[in-house]
């Protein structure tokens, strides 16, 4: 299931790579909408899986993987929000990247687009042709979700 | 010391690229956030190498790569990626990148691939100190 490999990357990554250690792990297999927190960023997947992989996060958790990924340098505040988006866009990168080789059907030539960041934005209501996949992930820091938005025939 | 251009649409990424350049002692002599802005940046600075991300709005580095292969056929160009961006690797070897270096970037992955670099351009060097001139013939 491609919802198990996010949420195995995502355990790999938070807490060997980012030192964050996961308390919760609730799943939702079926939502007809994502409710999105405070920072989300979206990665397009092509190739036959051909889906859109979403990572919301509230502030405080973003907070705590800035200042990981910062390794302790101040941000300068004319940074702040570039350096905020750039920390959402190497997470979901970074968890795409490692979950690709172990997606069920992949297929050959899996493509993915650049991170994109929504802002200002409080929901994502699914189309009738597809199926919104998520995980919320709790971190003593806050909680994030993982979730994707997978056209029905995919999962077929 | 190696002048070397960094290439990424990530601010943090561009960060720390340069934090590390710099601990090991080479010059960041420019940044760009897309391969547009790369291209315009190497035909300026010449820099000995380049970290070049693979996705990037607008143009990505593999046609980037290609441009600055185009105008500099000797570039060093180092491409920056994520796990499963293998196909995108192999284009990007064969448009004339010189290696890869997959994300999470850290000092010793970077100081690895700039080692191989150096290395390279120690055996140019001794290759030309080799060339025999007419006096010697």
């Amino acid at each position: 299931m491609v919802l198990d490999s996010l949420i195995l990357q995502s355990k790999l990554f938070f807490t060997e790579d980012m030192g964050i250690e996961i308390e919760d792990i609730v799943r939702k297999e079926k939502s007809a909408e994502l409710n999105l927190k405070s920072h989300t960023a979206m990665i397009g997947v092509g190739g036959e899986l051909n889906m859109m992989v979403v990572i919301s996060f509230d502030t405080p958790m973003l907070n705590k993987l800035v200042e990981v990924f910062m390794e302790g340098e101040d941000v300068a505040p004319e940074e702040e929000e570039e350096i905020k988006e750039s920390v959402t866009g190497e997470v979901i990168n970074t968890i795409i990247g490692l979950s690709i080789p172990t997606f069920p059907k992949r297929g050959k030539g899996v493509t993915i687009t650049p991170p994109i960041s929504i802002n200002d934005a409080s929901n994502i209501k699914k189309h009738k042709d597809s199926k919104i996949v998520s995980a919320n992930i709790k971190t003593h820091y806050g909680e994030l979700s993982i979730s994707a938005i997978i056209a029905k025939d995919v999962l077929k | 010391m190696l002048k070397i251009l960094i290439v990424d649409d990530s601010l943090i990424i561009r960060k720390k690229i340069t934090t590390i350049v710099e601990k090991l002692g080479h010059e960041v002599v420019g940044q760009a956030k897309t391969g547009e802005e790369a291209i315009d940046i190497y035909e300026g600075v010449k820099p000995d190498l380049v970290t070049m991300d693979i996705t990037m709005p607008d143009m990505d580095g593999i046609t980037a790569v290609k441009h600055i292969i185009e105008m500099d056929k000797n570039a060093k160009i180092i491409m920056v990626t994520s796990h499963g961006q293998e196909d995108m690797v192999i284009d990007s070897i064969k448009a004339g990148a010189v290696g890869y270096m997959l994300k999470p970037i850290t000092d010793e992955k970077l100081a690895e691939v700039i080692g191989e670099v150096f290395l390279e351009y120690a055996c140019d060097e001794h290759e030309d100190d080799l060339e025999l001139s007419d006096d010697d013939l």
